[in-house]
């Protein structure tokens, strides 16, 4: 039994949490961060195995304090350099993680060549070393050619890697302690189930031992220039950069229109608005105000009552804005930082020029109120048709979010173009798309009508060319659903009685479709405008 | 299991499912377990989260019930609906248009303050509106307006009354309120907004920073060929859209100055009419006294960024060394950067404003600041006023001025103002032979103009005299030869004084035509000039005594630059008198026919000096009375090869015939210059020396500052080169100047 005043970030014990079906439960969670109010201590915690958009804060009462486990000692100083680090992880993903170490040395060395020029001079010192630490590992081969010929993008990717995890908050970074240990931190990190940033860390760390001799060098390596994420796309690939910040939701309410949203992930709403109880947002224009008062006297002034985009669907109350993210900075920002507060992996990095947002709007008396959104680029190298999208949470679970999807698809129809959205998906984002796939893919199989006696037959392309929906996800789907067969030397797709019911009852329930009728859109060669 | 030892085909996109239904599914319990061979697709999913409790009893649920039961489903934070106030904060209705909305772009930003009042304000705007009247929107304004003024630092009471259009004491109201307000604010600014990215990078990794710019590497790609022609557009197009900028920065002004015009017409109208000035007499008598008054007033300014520089450079100040926040705001209204450890100049004002004593001279005064008495040791006389600068590739060019005093000053004798020049600074930056005299002393008079002089002097007018070489002096032949030549100079001197002294009258130059006779005894004066130059050089090289020699810089340098400084000497006096008259063509037939008539050429024919049998010709003409600009431009030589010969521009097309195949008994000649006289305007095309020249140029500069001069050694063949003719009526400078390159 400890003290409450012992647990500190972390600590990882059973934390009362009550289900949906209001049974409570003791989950094991993990403490992430620990502040004082008023002599009253709350806990942020986060259920490991469940998703971040439930991590809360709590009362020590909540807390199993019989069954804590602390982290081990060795891990306290980067605890306190706010790396915890602990994405949860199972045993058995941890142990995979440590066999995935043993392959990241070859790794660290093809990064380290790869780095861009103004390192490259610390690196000629340290390459040697590193050679030489690398028991057999194929001393020539990597030197040679790779180094010189790659392309910049790519050893911008891998530079993430290398940036060692010391870095995230500046403040706390103390050189002197992360790195003549390095074992023990991985140890102690393996134990906490944070395998993850222990691999983030190895090349970095790997070589910090490795020059000891050239200490400028490796501080010089580590806390250099930070790495940039990539410049492509809308989603965090890589979060070995999430720091305790990131990791935890820093707005307490919203309050939107007649909404008021309990935000699920950390959102970059200007720093001095995250102590407010409540963050007032002006339902049109989606711009943020510290009080009522403020959005009262903003109403004054504002006199949007739709998104300040151009309508390009309308089908009874539901309508589409389009809204360029170079045109329209403010509020392409504005919807972006309401975004993140609901979508986990959306980066806010950059700005928004590259993208197209299309809103989906619900028509009232009183104007367009924003159901939903999704982002698109206006290029994009990947098929992507969506980037990020986000049906807002007073209207989820009532078939909007497959609407916004179906409208994303309707849009490549015209483009002439197949899509898929960015990965990576979020769970709802996976049950969603699944979720629509299968009943899009389910209704043209059943839509196939025997010719003259004949079995009727559909390509793969055929369908991904009838849906736009990418050929990759059309198999996905059709596996997933269990639909393809091999038999007598082909395969086969096969619709059993269960599945047509499901698919029967699952289409009634679908009332909210797009109407391509309603669609006015003509689609722009984006190529050819300059740079976004 | 045998039926596994089989492999199934991979799954083809492009092949033809049959679809099975109900009763004719087949049994596939055979074949499940071949389903493996058609790989499985990554659900899109970050692997930890894939695994995630409530994800996975979702998907499992829907496996199993092929429909989501309510407790299957992804738990959310709950969000309380139902603000009840919302009907009292979103007034009005809002009625849906028929048609698709449609925004301008343009309409997004209106003018509205983006700080929003909270209900502290509404307190202050309480207590203020006891005392006068403040609007909340005004009071956002005020806000609005001292936040966006202040960055890191507030705005200070004296910048707020400048930034807010208010009452004093509302101003100070508010001011003090702001400043409190904003001490206790723990954001940046009181509103709210995203954390801007530093340049540095150091916010790289702040999590509250958003919204980067996207800054893209320059690639560089491996066809280099390609980048340099992309960049080279890039030049250029640079260069034309800031030529576009100059244009209509021109528009601008012409605008304006119509507008003022305007203006002023109607004033004068207005005026008169008040006058009773119906018939116009008033307004014709203001008029004449206007154009006697502006009749010398006009200035012979060049805003070319030419100026000649006048000598008082010892007094130099250096400028104030510049604020700190001037150097490293990069963003601040000059584009112009101090270089570190450069030490600048100030203005000079002293330049500005001068009096004169003499009122006969006071407008002779003003033009001394730009212009100076000019005089040319070869031939030796006097040019009357010009100013000296240095033009393309160090070429020396003369912008000669027109002055009621030309008749006057042509005819001193350039040997009585050496009295002035001897006390007189050299200037670095100009060719050696040259000289800037700032005169002081007196010297003897030995002409009836002694006044003028004297007068001139009292303005202490500059002469600008080249340097003589005393080499020519000491060498006996020189002297003989030099006298038919300054008689013919004379003759001509005065011919083109009465010209000039029209030209002052009635603002056009018109330079007097000599004869053919005088031009061939000019050619012959300069041939022999030149073979003594040589002779003299030859000797030197033999002696190796260099030191009398002009500069003293030169003094350690080649025999090369010595002949160099000669054969400039004999350009110079070449072009000079080629400037005077207007050459006839001496050989060519057609040349002549053409030239005869022609009073009012300014174009100067331009003869190859380098020996007696001269066969090309080259006649400038210009029909255009109002030009009376001359540029010379010397004519880089190669060494071994060719001359480019003398090009001559004219306004009407320059058919004049040349002959290529001449000139080839010079051989004996080492080293010959080559002056050619063009009639060139502003934009003159670059007569492009070979390669060879130009680094031989190079090489004679930098020995002793001899802009480009270039021995010969054979002389094969003659290159023809023509410059377009270029108008220049059009050009209001030509008017007044006459410029001229001397090499």
């Amino acid at each position: 039994m400890a003290e409450v005043g012992e647990i500190i970030e972390g600590c990882r014990l059973p934390v009362l949490r009550r289900n949906q079906d209001n049974e409570d439960e003791w989950p094991l969670a993990e403490i992430l961060s620990v502040k004082d109010i008023s002599g009253r201590k709350l806990f942020y915690v986060h259920y490991i195995d469940f998703n971040k958009r439930l991590d809360e804060w709590v009362t020590h009462e909540r807390l199993d304090l019989k069954k804590i486990q602390f982290p081990k000692k060795e891990a306290k100083t980067p605890t306190k350099n706010g790396l915890p680090g602990s994405r949860p992880g199972s045993p058995e993903r941890e142990v995979r993680k440590t066999l995935d170490l043993s392959l990241q040395p070859a790794s660290a060395q093809a990064s380290g060549k790869t780095l861009p020029i103004p390192v490259q001079i610390t690196l000629r010192f340290n390459l040697p070393k590193e050679r030489e630490a690398i028991p057999g590992g194929e001393p020539d081969q990597p030197l040679s050619s790779s180094s010189c010929l790659q392309p910049n993008h790519r050893s911008t990717k891998r530079k993430v890697e290398v940036v060692s995890p010391a870095t995230p908050v500046p403040s706390e970074t103390a050189p002197a302690s992360v790195f003549p240990q390095p074992l023990l931190f991985l140890s102690s990190h393996l134990q906490n189930g944070s395998a993850r940033r222990a691999v983030a860390a190895q090349p970095g760390r790997k070589r910090k031992s490795n020059c000891l001799g050239t200490d400028e060098d490796s501080q010089d390596s580590s806390d250099g220039i930070p790495s940039a994420p990539r410049m492509t796309g809308s989603l965090v690939s890589d979060r070995s950069h999430d720091d305790i910040v990131t990791r935890m939701k820093n707005i307490e309410c919203i309050e939107l229109g007649r909404h008021r949203l309990k935000p699920w992930y950390f959102s970059p709403y200007p720093q001095e608005l995250t102590t407010l109880p409540v963050l007032y947002l002006c339902e049109f224009c989606l711009k943020y105000g510290r009080s009522l008062k403020c959005l009262q006297r903003h109403l004054t002034k504002c006199d949007l009552r739709h998104p300040p985009g151009n309508e390009i669907y309308r089908k009874g109350t539901i309508s589409f804005f389009e809204i360029d993210g170079r045109k329209n900075k403010s509020y392409s920002q504005n919807l972006c930082l309401l975004a993140k507060c609901f979508l986990d992996h959306k980066t806010l990095y950059y700005d928004t020029d590259p993208f197209l947002f299309y809103v989906m709007t619900e028509y009232d008396c009183k104007g367009f109120h924003i159901v939903g959104y999704f982002s698109k680029e206006k290029e994009s190298t990947e098929d992507y048709n969506v980037a990020c999208i986000l049906t807002l949470p007073p209207y989820q679970r009532r078939g909007y979010g497959k609407l916004l999807i179906e409208f994303s698809y309707e849009l490549s129809k015209v483009e002439g173009k197949t899509g898929t959205p960015e990965k990576p998906l979020s769970d709802l984002g996976l049950l969603s798309y699944r979720s629509y796939w299968s009943q899009t893919i389910l209704e043209i199989l059943m839509g196939l009508k025997s010719e003259s006696g004949e079995r009727p037959q559909i390509t793969i392309n055929e369908i991904s060319e009838i849906t736009s929906i990418k050929k990759e996800d059309v198999i996905s789907t059709l596996q997933y659903l269990n639909l393809i067969n091999y038999y007598k030397g082909q395969y086969i797709l096969t619709l059993s009685e269960d599945i047509v019911d499901g698919h029967e009852r699952a289409m009634l329930k679908r009332l909210l479709r797009i109407d391509s009728k309603c669609l006015h859109f003509t689609p722009k060669d984006w190529s050819k405008r300059g740079k976004w | 299991m045998s039926k596994l030892s089989f492999r199934a085909r991979a799954l083809d996109a492009a092949k033809p499912l049959p679809i099975y239904r109900g009763k004719d599914m087949p049994d596939l319990n055979d074949c499940v377990s071949i389903n493996r061979a058609v790989p499985q697709m990554p659900t899109g999913m970050e692997k930890e989260e894939e695994s995630e409790h409530h994800l996975q009893r979702a998907i499992s649920a829907q496996q199993v019930f092929r429909e989501k039961k309510e407790s299957m489903v992804i738990p959310v934070p709950e969000a309380e609906s139902n603000v009840n106030y919302y009907n009292r904060l979103y007034k009005g209705e809002f009625k849906q248009p028929k048609q698709f909305i449609h925004i301008q772009p343009f309409n997004l930003d209106n003018e509205q303050p983006d700080y929003d009042m909270d209900s502290e304000d509404e307190t202050l705007l309480n207590r203020l509106n006891r005392k006068m009247e403040i609007k909340p929107l005004q009071f956002e304004i005020m806000i609005d307006r001292l936040e966006k003024a202040s960055s890191n630092q507030l705005v200070t009471l004296q910048e707020a009354k400048l930034l807010l259009n208010e009452d004093d004491y509302l101003i100070k109201a508010v001011y003090d309120y702001w400043v409190r307000k904003r001490k206790n604010c723990r954001g940046p600014s009181l509103i709210p907004q995203i954390k801007q990215e530093k340049r540095d990078g150091s916010t790289n990794n702040d999590p509250y920073v958003a919204f980067r710019r996207r800054t893209e590497k320059m690639q560089t790609r491996k066809n280099r060929k390609n980048d340099e022609a992309s960049y080279e557009k890039m030049l250029k197009l640079r260069r034309e859209f800031s030529r576009a900028i100059t244009i209509l920065e021109m528009i601008k002004r012409r605008e304006k100055t119509k507008r003022e015009l305007l203006h002023l017409t109607l004033e004068v109208v207005e005026k008169r009419y008040h006058l009773g000035d119906y018939g116009g007499e008033i307004l014709n008598e203001v008029k004449i006294n206007r154009s006697e008054k502006e009749l010398y007033a006009t200035p012979a300014n060049l805003h070319n960024g030419n100026h000649h520089k006048v000598q008082e450079c010892k007094t130099k100040v250096p400028s104030p060394v510049s604020e700190p926040e001037e150097e490293n705001d990069p963003d601040g209204p000059c584009a112009f950067r101090r270089r570190a450890g450069c030490q600048y100049y100030a203005p000079r004002l002293d330049q500005v404003n001068h009096s004169f004593e003499n009122s006969e001279l006071a407008h002779l005064d003003k033009l001394r600041y730009r212009h100076c008495l000019t005089t040319l040791t070869v031939p030796r006389r006097c040019i009357g006023f010009a100013r000296r600068r240095i033009g393309r590739g160090g070429r020396v060019i003369m912008d000669r001025i027109s002055t009621e005093y030309d008749p006057v000053l042509k005819q001193i004798d350039p040997e009585m103002l050496n009295g002035f020049s001897s006390s007189s600074q050299t200037i670095d930056y100009s060719s050696n032979f040259s000289r800037t005299n700032a005169s002081s002393k007196h010297c003897e008079n030995r002409l009836s103009l002694s006044e003028i002089l004297s007068n001139i002097r009292s303005c202490r007018l500059q002469c600008f005299q080249p340097r003589l070489l005393n080499v020519q002096d000491s060498d006996s032949e020189e002297c003989t030869s030099r006298k038919p030549g300054q008689t013919v100079n004379n003759k001509r001197v005065s011919a083109a004084s009465v010209a000039l002294l029209n030209t002052s009258k009635n603002g056009i130059s018109v330079t007097g035509g000599i004869t053919e006779e005088q031009f061939q005894t000019h050619q012959q004066q300069l041939v022999q000039m030149q073979r003594q130059q040589l002779a003299q050089l030859q000797q030197k090289q033999q002696s190796q005594h260099s030191s009398q020699q002009t500069h003293p810089k030169a003094q350690g340098s080649s025999t090369s630059d010595c002949m160099s400084k000669t054969l400039d000497s004999a350009s110079a006096h070449f072009a000079a008198s080629a400037v005077v008259s207007a050459p006839v063509p001496s050989r060519s037939e057609s040349a002549k026919e053409q030239n005869t008539g022609h009073n009012n050429i300014n174009g100067v024919v331009q003869p190859s000096g380098t020996s007696k049998t001269l066969y090309s010709t080259n006649m400038a003409l210009s029909s255009n009375p109002g030009i009376s600009a001359v540029q010379l431009v010397r004519t880089v030589g190669h060494t071994t090869t060719n001359h480019l010969i003398p090009a001559l521009c004219t306004s009407s097309p320059p058919t004049l015939p040349m002959n290529s195949s001449c000139l080839t008994n010079a051989v004996h000649l080492n080293n010959v210059s080559v002056v050619s006289p063009v009639n060139v305007h502003i934009n003159t095309r670059t007569s492009a020396p070979s390669p060879t020249a130009l680094k031989l140029a190079t090489v004679a500069a930098s020995m002793d500052r001899v802009p480009k001069v270039t021995p010969s050694s054979a002389i094969s063949s003659i290159a023809r080169e023509n410059h377009e003719p270029e108008r220049l009526g059009l050009n209001g400078i030509a008017e007044t100047t006459v410029a001229m390159e001397v090499t």
